[in-house]
């Protein structure tokens, strides 16, 4: 039976933010995939089905925008609550979302109990492979900005270039195959790695719903995250984030969003792969 | 006996094809009635899409043409969709079907006209000028030095056709205009038969990975708007529109404000060229007996985009295998350990 006791994992902020990524990644993947995989039936399907040229373009542009203002925000945010809220924890310690030393450890427990001579590891508040994600789609997002407005602006990025160098350094182009195959590395990475080590393990199918409810029952914690529930237990801070449960409404629209969602990313990325087997073969 | 013999079949067959020439010759002399006596003039497409729109006015709707170079036979139809005539280059208010046929002018079609019409000729009256750039350019020079053959106008602008087949398919060669996107589409195919390696290369550009989607129209560039029509010529050379002297007009026409670094941008990747990395390879191996061919090659712009291609693809090989191995291994040992938990829960229930 599961418990009732839920407790805050993810504050109004975090899921809101999570929801805008949600959003721009879909709409970028859906408008930006098709070009690279453009001499496939499907990739002309869905170029069509967003209005092909220029309306994709367009379509991929404002999602480009929402994008910028999701990061925005998070820097902002991040910003806030460092320098002027004064909080901690943001470099170092276990709210942190930087590689610490007891990564490299629960990597080390983690490959143990991958082989069987040992138990699951105890995580804290972040597992290292979520710590990789979330520095992976910093990094994503920044390469993928820059490379998409020298795209968008290609006059006016090479305008700053020096003739001589222009003629070895093409900026454009290699904004290009950047951004082409960083994309394809960030959709397959969400669709396959992101999907699979959170929504769709078999204790959590069809979806995790805790990024859009942002409350997890207290079962899930102490599987999950057993070393956090220990910490705050000890420092008498556990019913600080004590909540009720999420209704079966919430539950509902969490999953009527999420399940639509992993579904076309599954999809997409049979798309690609099937291209790398016809490639391939 | 459920049996027919041979002499009947021919005899069933030639009463059948008896009927045929009564009800055409019976046509005809209906038609002979009703327009008699027609003479074809200048002026006028009426008499000639009168019976060219209807295949039942005609005698013939569709006849085999044999090209006398590849012997490749091509059913071209006698018929004419005025709508698509209208569209072409030659759909103007003053221009008319025996301007291209003038072995038809006066002609009197009381029985119909001859069936075999002379080959248009597109030069001699009308298209001089093109014609001569296009003949003098090396282009074609070259392609007379190596045996190939010289495309014809109606290679590239049109073959038999205003005609469509029986089938209701237009024919794609109907002397469309140049912003017409299906002819711009076709023209990309035309030139990539003979230029294989830049087809591919465009395809891998920005350009062309639009157009391979579909898109045609003006807004995208096909080979023709960088490179000119008629009188194409090597990059290298002053005159050419992706030369030295033309190349800002020609990519200003798009980009407003292109600039002296922007149009040094290389239009034909070789990042999926396996030519390109060999050449590549041969001058690092031939560094030290050569170090100008290295420099030369380290001066290529298209070199770092080899280098950050196949980094990317080392990216995206490492990634999806240690990742994909990790999500897996996860996904097995979560589920062993369900299993272990439900049989523990078993022995207790028990």
């Amino acid at each position: 039976m599961k418990s009732t006791i839920n407790y805050i994992r993810f504050s109004l902020f975090h899921r809101f933010c999570h929801f805008l990524i949600i959003i721009s990644f879909f709409g970028l993947v859906l408008t930006g995939v098709p070009l690279a995989f453009r001499s496939y039936a499907w990739a002309r399907w869905l170029y069509e089905l967003f209005g092909g040229y220029p309306t994709a373009g367009y379509i991929h542009r404002i999602c480009a925008l929402i994008t910028f203002f999701a990061a925005f925000i998070h820097f902002v945010y991040l910003f806030y609550n460092i320098s002027v809220r004064k909080k901690r924890g943001f470099f170092w310690g276990p709210n942190s979302l930087l590689i610490q030393p007891r990564d490299i450890f629960d990597i080390i427990g983690d490959i143990k109990w991958f082989l069987g001579i040992g138990k699951r590891p105890d995580f804290d508040r972040w597992i290292y492979w979520e710590k990789f994600e979330y520095l992976s789609l910093m990094w994503g997002t920044l390469v993928m900005a820059v490379t998409g407005l020298i795209l968008w602006f290609p006059v006016q990025f090479t305008k700053i270039i020096p003739v001589s160098v222009a003629g070895i350094i093409d900026l454009p182009s290699i904004a290009l195959i950047v951004h082409r195959y960083e994309a394809i590395l960030a959709a397959g990475f969400i669709f396959t790695i992101h999907f699979f080590h959170t929504h769709l393990l078999p204790e959590k199918m069809p979806a995790d719903e805790v990024i859009f409810t942002g409350k997890i029952t207290e079962e899930e914690f102490k599987h999950e995250r057993l070393n956090q529930f220990k910490r705050l237990e000890s420092q008498r801070q556990l019913e600080n984030y004590k909540v009720a449960p999420p209704s079966l409404f919430v539950t509902f629209l969490a999953r009527l969003f999420a399940v639509p969602m992993l579904i076309i990313g599954l999809i997409m990325v049979g798309f690609m792969f099937s291209a790398l087997l016809v490639w391939a073969i | 006996m459920g049996y027919i013999s041979g002499k009947n079949m021919i005899g069933r067959l030639s009463s059948g094809f008896g009927k045929f020439k009564l009800l055409a010759s019976f046509t005809i002399f209906v038609l002979m009635i009703a327009v008699s006596p027609t003479l074809l003039t200048a002026g006028d497409n009426g008499h000639c899409l009168e019976c060219h729109t209807r295949p039942d006015k005609l005698k013939v709707s569709e006849k085999a043409k044999i090209d006398p170079v590849t012997a490749e036979i091509k059913v071209a139809s006698m018929l004419i969709d005025e709508a698509a005539f209208k569209a072409s280059a030659h759909g103007g208010q003053d221009f008319f079907c025996i301007d291209c046929h003038p072995d038809l002018d006066g002609v009197d079609l009381t029985e119909g006209h001859k069936p075999n019409l002379k080959p248009v000729d597109c030069i001699t009256f009308c298209h001089d000028d093109p014609a001569e750039e296009y003949l003098n350019s090396t282009h074609v020079k070259l392609m007379k030095q190596n045996n190939k053959d010289v495309p014809t106008c109606k290679d590239c602008h049109a073959g038999l056709t205003y005609h469509y087949t029986p089938l209701g398919e237009k024919s794609p060669r109907d002397v469309p205009r140049g912003t017409d996107p299906l002819h711009r589409k076709l023209t990309i195919e035309s030139c990539g038969s003979c230029h294989q390696d830049y087809f591919d290369s465009y395809r891998n550009n920005a350009h062309g990975q639009v157009t391979a989607l579909g898109h045609t129209t003006t807004d995208v560039p096909v080979c023709f708007d960088c490179h000119g029509k008629h009188k194409i010529l090597n990059s290298s050379e002053p005159e050419s529109k992706v030369g030295k002297d033309k190349i800002l007009e020609t990519c200003g026409k798009c980009h407003a404000n292109a600039n002296a670094s922007f149009v040094k941008h290389v239009e034909h990747p070789q990042i999926k060229n396996v030519g390109y990395y060999k050449t590549l390879l041969a001058a690092v191996k031939n560094a030290r007996n050569n170090p100008e061919g290295l420099k030369k090659v380290i001066k290529n712009p298209q070199t770092i985009l080899c280098i950050v291609f196949v980094m990317y693809i080392g990216i995206l090989a490492f990634t999806f295998s240690s990742f994909g191995l990790h999500s897996l291994l996860t996904w097995l040992a979560t589920v062993r350990d369900e299993f272990k938990r439900k049989g523990h829960a078993d022995e207790e229930h028990h």
